[in-house]
C-alpha cells in the first residue's frame, strides 16, 4: 500500500456509521397525496412539464404495474404498503447551478456525504438526487469540451436536441412489463442523470452521482440513461443512502445503459441505503459489436434489496464482466446477483462475486446466464463464494444457466462456508486480536470488488465493513 | 383412465425467476392407457408392505427425539430495526423451511423428488407398495425389472428398508422389449438405519415412443450410506426426481446421474439433498451428452440446515452438447444457514474442453469422432457397469437402434 | 532438406504474444533414440506439444516436418494418424468415457488397427498384462482417479498399441516411483523391440535413461536450442548440471 493511501484510509476510519443516519426537516416539502392513480401520475408529468409521449408511457406503465403480480420468488415485500406509501417527494429547490446556491441543509448532507470534496479532488462531474429531484449538478469543464453531456434527465428532455434520442431510448431495455416495479417506475420516474457521450470520446476520469432518499416512507424513483456512442469509454460511480427511519421506504430506480460498438463504460455503485429501504432497483445495459460493459456492485445497506443488474451482448465480441459483493447483516435479506444473455458471436461473459451473512442477515445470490442460438464461440464463467460468519445467519445460491448454442463454454463454480479458524488463529499468533484477524480475512474476501474501485470508494467499502465487523465476535 | 396434467413437478424448493422457464416440470399423462402394476422384482431378501417404512421412520424418529429432542431450534437473529418494519423480510421458501426445522418432524420435512402430488399418482397407479427389507446386518440383492407396456402405464411402487448395518443392492431396468407406446414409472422410498449401506441402479433404456417417471425418496441415519447411480439412455420423456435427507450423523448419500440425449427427447432432473446430520457429506455427480435436438434440464439443490455442523455438500454437472439444436438448463442450488460447513457446486456445459480435446486429437480422432466417441462410451459405460445381464441386454437393444451395429463393434 | 524423420527448421512458439521457443532447430534420425534435455522452464515440453500441434501455442515462425512432409499447419488428429505420437506428462481425465471405448476409438480412427473386437481386447489386456496394469482399469472412466503412474500405464498402453514412427515421450519420469518408473523403462524397450520406433524422450533428469541406447543429446535452455552430442553428454550433465549452457544460451 502506498503511504498515501495509508494516510487516506485512517483519516475515513474516523467516520461514524452514525453520519449516514442524519434526517433533515422535511416539512416544507411538497408531499403528493398517498396511493397510486392516473391523477398523481398525470399530476407528476404536468409539474415536469414533459412532453406528451412522456405522459403517456407513465399511464401505460400504471396500467401494466396494476396488472402484475407481486413476485413470489424472492425475499417478502409485505412490508411495503403501496396503496399508503408517499411516491413522490419533491425538495423544496430547484435544480442549482453552483454549489453555493444550494439551500445550507442540503448542501450540509452532502457536505457530510463528501460529495463536492470528491469533486474537487478528481471527479469530473457530480449530480447529486435528493429525494427525487437532482438538486446540485456541475461537471467539470474540459468534460462539458469534449461534447459529453450530463444532466439531469428531466433538464434534457426540455432540450430538443436530445428529447428525441431520450424518447428513443427510455424504458426501451427495462420495459414496464419487465416486472411490477419496473411498471411503477415506468410511471412515478422522477429525477435521475443524462449521459451521452459522443463518438471516440475517451474520458478517463468518473462521473459521479449520488442519491439520497431523505423523506419519510418515501419512494425514490429516479431514471439513468447513459449512451456511450462507438468508440467512446466512460466510467459511472452511482452511490445511495438514507436516513433511518422505523417504517419502510421505496427505491425502484431504473438505470438503462447503451454502449455503443467497441464503447467501454464501467458502471460502479456502492448502496448503503439505511436499512429500512426496499430497494427494487433494476438495471441493464445492452452492447454492441465489440462493446464492453463493467459491472462494480457493492451493496451494504437496504431491509430488502432485489438488485441484478443485467448485461445483453447483442454485438458480437461484446464483453461484460460482473464483479459484486454483498454483505447482509441483521435485519437485512438482500437478493442480488446479475443477468447475462450471450446472444452474439464470441460474446464473453464473466460473473464474479462474493457474499457476507452475518447477525441474522439472509443473502441469496441470483443469476441467470443465458447462451441463445447466436451465441457461437462465446463464452461465460460464474463463480461465487458466500462467507457464513454465524450459524443465525443464511446464505443462499441460486444460479441459472441456459444454453441454446452448441459451440460454447458455459462454466459455474460457488462455494459455500465459514472463515477457518486455522486463517484466524495464524493471525492471532502474529499478534491481532480476534476481530482484526476476521476483519482482515473479510476484507481480504472482498479485495476483488474493492481492488476494481476508485480509492475513496474503496476506502468507504472497507470502512463499512469494518463497522459492520465491530463487536461481531460475541 | 384419465389423463393427468401436473403442471408443478419436481419443483427446485427455492424457485427463481419465471422467465427461465427452469422452476418445475410440467408432466402431461395421456388419456385411456390402461392402468398396469407389471414389475417384476427378484430377491433373496424378505418382502413386506408399506407399513416397514413408516414404522423405521417412526422409530428413527424416536431416536432422534431422545438424540436432538431438547436442542432448541434457532432462527434467524433479528434486531430491533427489523422488528419495527415487522421482522426479517424472509422469502416463501426461507419461511417455509424455519417451520419445517419448527416441526422438528423427520416424516413432515422428508419428501420425494417429484413432489407428493406425482409420488401418491404413482402409488396409486402401482395399486401396492411393496417393501424389500434387509434385516439387522444382513447382505441381500434385488433385481427390478419394469418394461413397456403398450397403451399402459406401467408404476412401481417400492420401499427399501435396510436396518442397522445392512447391506442391500437394487438394480432396476426399465426397457421397452416390445414396441409400443406408454408410461412408465417408479416411486422408491429408501430407509437406510444406522451404519446400513444401500445402492440402487436404476438404468433407463425405453424406445422414444414412451415416457418414464423416476421419482426417490431417501432417508439416511447415522452412518448410513446411500448411493444411487441413475442411467438415462432412452425415453422420449423422462423425469427423474430424488429427494434425500441426511439426517444421521456422519450420513452419507451420492447420486451418479449418466444421461445420454438424442432424437428430440426431453430429460428432466430435480435432485434435492437435505443436510440435517452433522457431518453428513452428499455429492451430486451429473454427466451427460446432449445430441440432436434434446433438451435437458437439471435442478440441483443441497440444503446445509442449521445444526448440520460439519457437514459437506458437493454437486457437479458436466454436459456436452454435440449438436446444433440441443437445449441444456442447469440450475445448482445452494441453500444454506448453518456457517460450519462446506458447500459447492461447479458445472461446465458446451463442448469438449481444450485440453481434452487436444489429447483426443493427438490420439488421431478429429472433433467430430471425439464428439461421437461420447455418445458411444455412454451407452458402452453403462453396458460395462450392468448389474445384470438383463440390464446388459436392455443396453445393447437401445444402443443397436441408436449406433449402427453397436452390439457387434462395440460390445 | 535432412532426410531426417522428424526434422524441426527455425521454429518460433508462444502464447498470447509471448516467445516460448526462438527459432529451435532439430533433427531426429529415423529409428533413433534421442533425449532432450534442459533445466526446469527451458521449453521442453512446449517444444513437445508444439511439435503435436497443441493449438493453445501460435507458431510465429520455421518448419515442422515429418516423413518428408511438412506437417506445420495440419491439426493433432492429422498428425497422430501420420504416425506421431506424444505422451502426456499430465494426461487429462475424461469422465464418462471408459478407458477401454476410448482405445477402440483411437484404433478404429487407423485402418491398419481394424481388427475383430475379440481379437481387439485380446490385445489390449495383453498390453496391459506386460505393462502390469490391472485389466479393471480397462472399464473405469477415462484417468478418473488414476494414480500418476496407473495414468503413465495407459499413456504407454497407448503407445504400443498404436505404433507410431514417432514417440515424443513428456517427462515420462516424472513423479514415478521406482515400480512404474520400471513400468516405462519395459514400454520404451517393448516399443523400441517391437516397432523399431523412433524416440524423443524429453526428461530433466537421467535416471529414465539408464536401459537405453541413446544416440543423441539436444539441450535447450530459455527457449533455445544450445548445444547436442553424444551419449556421454549425460553423465557430463548428471554430473554438471544445466548452468554450463547458460552462457551458451545468453550468447543467442
Amino acid at each position: 500500500m502506498t503511504e498515501s493511501s495509508e494516510k487516506k484510509r485512517t483519516q475515513v476510519d474516523d467516520i461514524d456509521r452514525s453520519m449516514y443516519d442524519f434526517i433533515k426537516d422535511e416539512s416544507n416539502q411538497e408531499h403528493l397525496e398517498a396511493g397510486l392513480t392516473p391523477e398523481i401520475v398525470r399530476e407528476i408529468s404536468e409539474k415536469k412539464n414533459e412532453p406528451d409521449w412522456m405522459l403517456e408511457k407513465r399511464l401505460k406503465a400504471l396500467e401494466i404495474y396494476h396488472e402484475l403480480p407481486i413476485p413470489d420468488w424472492g425475499p417478502s415485500i409485505a412490508g411495503l404498503d403501496m396503496d399508503h406509501i408517499v411516491t413522490y417527494v419533491k425538495p423544496e429547490t430547484d435544480q442549482q447551478a453552483s454549489w453555493d446556491d444550494v439551500p445550507e441543509d442540503i448542501k450540509d448532507t452532502f457536505d457530510r456525504l463528501g460529495i463536492p470534496e470528491a469533486e474537487r479532488s478528481y471527479l469530473a462531474g457530480v449530480g447529486a438526487q435528493y429525494d427525487s429531484e437532482l438538486v446540485y449538478h456541475s461537471m467539470q469543464e474540459s468534460a462539458s469540451k469534449m461534447g459529453i453531456v450530463y444532466s439531469g434527465i428531466e433538464e434534457a428532455l426540455e432540450d430538443p436536441k436530445w428529447e428525441g434520442i431520450i424518447h428513443d431510448h427510455f424504458m426501451k431495455l427495462i420495459p414496464p412489463t419487465d416486472h411490477k416495479f419496473a411498471a411503477l417506475h415506468g410511471a412515478v420516474w422522477s429525477g435521475g442523470s443524462f449521459v451521452y457521450v459522443p463518438k471516440g470520446v475517451q474520458l478517463d476520469y468518473p462521473l459521479q452521482s449520488y442519491f439520497r432518499l431523505n423523506a419519510r416512507g418515501a419512494g425514490q424513483f429516479e431514471h439513468t440513461l447513459i449512451i456511450v456512442e462507438d468508440d467512446a469509454s466512460l466510467h459511472f460511480i452511482e452511490g445511495c443512502s438514507a436516513p433511518k427511519y422505523n417504517v419502510a421506504n421505496l427505491h425502484a430506480g431504473a438505470v438503462e445503459l447503451f454502449v455503443g460498438e467497441r464503447a467501454h463504460l464501467r458502471y460502479s455503485t456502492i448502496e448503503n441505503w439505511s436499512k429500512n429501504m426496499y430497494n427494487l432497483n433494476t438495471k441493464r445495459a445492452i452492447c454492441k459489436e465489440g462493446g464492453d460493459i463493467e459491472w462494480i456492485s457493492g451493496s451494504f445497506g437496504s431491509h430488502v434489496g432485489y438488485l441484478y443488474p443485467m448485461s445483453i451482448l447483442n454485438g458480437r465480441d461484446a464483453k461484460s464482466s460482473f464483479t459484486g459483493i454483498t454483505f447482509a447483516g441483521a435485519g437485512q435479506n438482500l437478493d442480488t446477483g446479475c443477468k447475462v444473455v450471450l446472444n452474439a458471436p464470441r460474446t464473453k461473459a464473466s460473473v464474479e462475486t462474493k457474499s457476507i451473512s452475518k447477525d441474522g442477515g439472509v443473502s441469496t445470490f441470483r443469476s441467470s446466464v443465458v447462451a441463445t442460438k447466436n451465441a457461437e464461440d462465446s463464452a461465460a464463467t460464474v463463480s461465487c463464494q458466500s462467507l457464513m460468519l454465524d450459524d443465525r445467519s443464511r446464505s443462499d445460491t441460486i444460479p441459472a444457466m441456459d444454453v441454446k448454442c452448441k459451440n460454447v463454454d458455459i462454466g459455474h463454480e460457488a462455494t459455500i462456508g465459514r472463515i477457518g479458524d486455522d486463517k484466524v488463529f495464524y493471525l492471532m499468533s502474529r499478534g491481532l486480536s480476534e476481530e482484526e484477524a476476521r476483519t482482515m480475512i473479510v476484507n481480504g474476501f472482498a479485495e476483488p470488488v474493492s481492488k476494481e474501485l476508485p480509492l475513496e470508494y474503496a476506502v468507504e467499502m472497507n470502512n463499512l465493513i469494518k463497522l459492520e465487523m465491530e463487536g461481531a465476535i460475541g | 383412465m384419465e389423463a393427468r396434467i401436473f403442471e408443478h413437478a419436481s419443483a427446485m424448493p427455492a424457485p427463481t425467476w419465471y422467465f427461465l422457464h427452469m422452476n418445475d416440470a410440467t408432466i402431461e399423462i395421456p388419456a385411456q392407457l390402461s392402468c398396469e402394476a407389471q414389475a417384476v422384482i427378484e430377491t433373496d431378501a424378505p418382502l413386506g408392505d408399506a407399513t416397514e417404512f413408516v414404522e423405521a421412520m417412526q422409530a428413527a424418529q424416536a431416536a432422534w427425539d431422545k438424540a436432538y429432542g431438547d436442542r432448541p431450534v434457532l432462527t434467524n437473529a433479528v434486531d430491533e430495526q427489523a422488528e419495527e418494519l415487522g421482522g426479517l423480510a424472509l422469502s416463501a421458501y426461507q419461511k417455509k423451511a424455519d417451520a419445517m426445522e419448527q416441526s422438528k418432524s423427520l416424516a413432515a420435512a422428508f419428501t420425494q423428488g417429484m413432489g407428493e402430488e406425482v409420488s401418491d399418482w404413482i402409488r396409486e397407479m402401482a395399486v401396492k407398495t411393496q417393501s424389500v427389507i434387509a434385516p439387522a446386518g444382513s447382505t441381500h440383492t434385488a433385481h427390478v425389472q419394469i418394461s413397456g407396456v403398450n397403451m399402459g402405464a406401467n408404476m412401481t411402487a417400492i420401499d427399501l428398508v435396510a436396518h442397522e448395518g445392512a447391506t442391500l443392492d437394487v438394480a432396476i431396468i426399465v426397457d421397452s422389449p416390445t414396441a409400443g407406446t406408454g408410461v412408465t414409472g417408479s416411486s422408491l422410498r429408501i430407509f437406510a438405519a444406522e451404519g446400513a449401506h444401500v445402492t440402487v441402479r436404476r438404468v433407463q433404456t425405453l424406445d422414444d415412443t414412451w415416457t418414464d417417471l423416476d421419482d426417490m425418496g431417501l432417508f439416511a441415519a447415522d452412518n448410513a450410506t446411500i448411493e444411487v447411480h441413475q442411467t438415462v439412455l432412452g425415453a422420449g420423456k423422462t423425469y427423474t426426481g430424488l429427494a434425500g435427507d441426511l439426517c444421521g450423523y456422519n450420513s452419507t448419500i451420492n447420486v451418479y446421474t449418466h444421461y445420454l440425449g438424442h432424437g428430440e427427447q426431453e430429460l428432466d432432473f430435480n435432485y434435492v439433498l437435505r443436510h440435517h446430520g452433522a457431518k453428513s457429506t452428499c455429492n451430486l455427480y451429473a454427466n451427460g451428452v446432449l445430441a440432436g435436438s434434446s433438451k435437458k434440464t437439471l435442478r440441483g439443490t443441497i440444503d446445509l440446515i442449521r445444526g448440520g455442523k460439519g457437514a459437506v455438500g458437493h454437486e457437479v454437472d458436466n454436459v456436452l452438447l454435440v449438436d446444433e439444436g440441443v437445449s441444456n438448463k442447469t440450475v445448482p442450488n445452494i441453500l444454506c444457514n448453518e456457517d460450519d460447513v462446506m458447500g459447492n457446486h461447479g458445472a461446465t456445459i458446451g463442448h469438449i474442453k481444450a485440453d481434452q480435446l487436444f489429447y483426443l486429437e493427438s490420439r488421431g480422432l478429429s472433433p467430430e469422432q471425439a464428439e461421437q466417441m461420447f455418445v458411444t462410451a455412454t451407452l458402452e459405460d453403462a453396458w460395462l457397469n450392468a448389474a445384470n445381464d438383463v440390464t446388459k441386454q436392455a443396453v445393447a437393444r437401445l444402443g443397436n437402434t441408436l449406433v449402427e451395429n453397436f452390439e457387434e463393434v462395440y460390445l | 532438406m535432412s532426410d531426417a524423420l522428424l526434422s524441426v527448421r527455425n521454429l518460433s512458439a508462444g502464447v498470447d504474444g509471448k516467445e516460448i521457443l526462438h527459432s529451435v532447430d532439430l533433427d531426429v534420425e529415423e529409428g533413433g533414440v534421442h533425449v532432450l534435455m534442459g533445466p526446469n522452464g527451458a521449453g521442453k515440453s512446449t517444444l513437445g506439444h508444439v511439435i503435436m500441434g497443441e493449438p493453445t501455442y501460435d507458431v510465429t515462425g520455421g518448419t515442422i516436418t515429418f516423413g518428408g512432409e511438412d506437417v506445420t499447419e495440419l491439426s493433432p488428429d492429422k498428425r497422430s494418424l501420420a504416425g506421431m505420437f506424444l505422451s502426456f506428462q499430465a494426461p487429462v481425465e475424461i469422465p464418462g468415457v471408459p478407458l477401454s471405448s476410448f482405445l477402440r476409438a483411437i484404433a478404429s480412427a487407423r485402418p491398419e488397427l481394424d481388427m475383430k473386437r475379440k481379437e481387439f481386447r485380446k490385445r489390449v489386456r495383453e498390453l496391459a498384462d506386460e505393462l502390469d496394469m490391472d485389466r479393471a482399469y480397462l472399464d473405469r472412466e477415462l484417468g478418473v482417479g488414476f494414480s500418476g503412474g496407473e495414468k503413465k500405464k495407459v499413456e504407454m498402453l497407448q503407445l504400443l498399441l498404436l505404433k507410431p514412427r514417432l514417440a515424443i515421450l513428456d517427462e515420462a519420469d516424472s513423479g514415478l516411483d521406482v515400480d512404474a518408473l520400471s513400468v516405462v523403462s519395459r514400454g520404451m524397450e517393448l516399443y523400441r523391440r517391437e516397432c523399431n520406433g523412433t524416440l524423443l524422450v524429453i526428461t530433466h533428469n537421467t535416471r529414465i535413461l539408464e536401459h537405453l541406447d541413446v544416440d543423441k543429446v539436444h539441450v535447450m535452455v530459455r527457449g533455445s536450442m544450445v548445444t547436442e552430442g553424444d551419449a556421454s553428454m549425460i553423465a557430463d550433465i548428471d554430473t554438471n548440471g544445466f548452468e554450463q549452457f547458460e552462457s551458451l544460451a545468453q550468447a543467442r
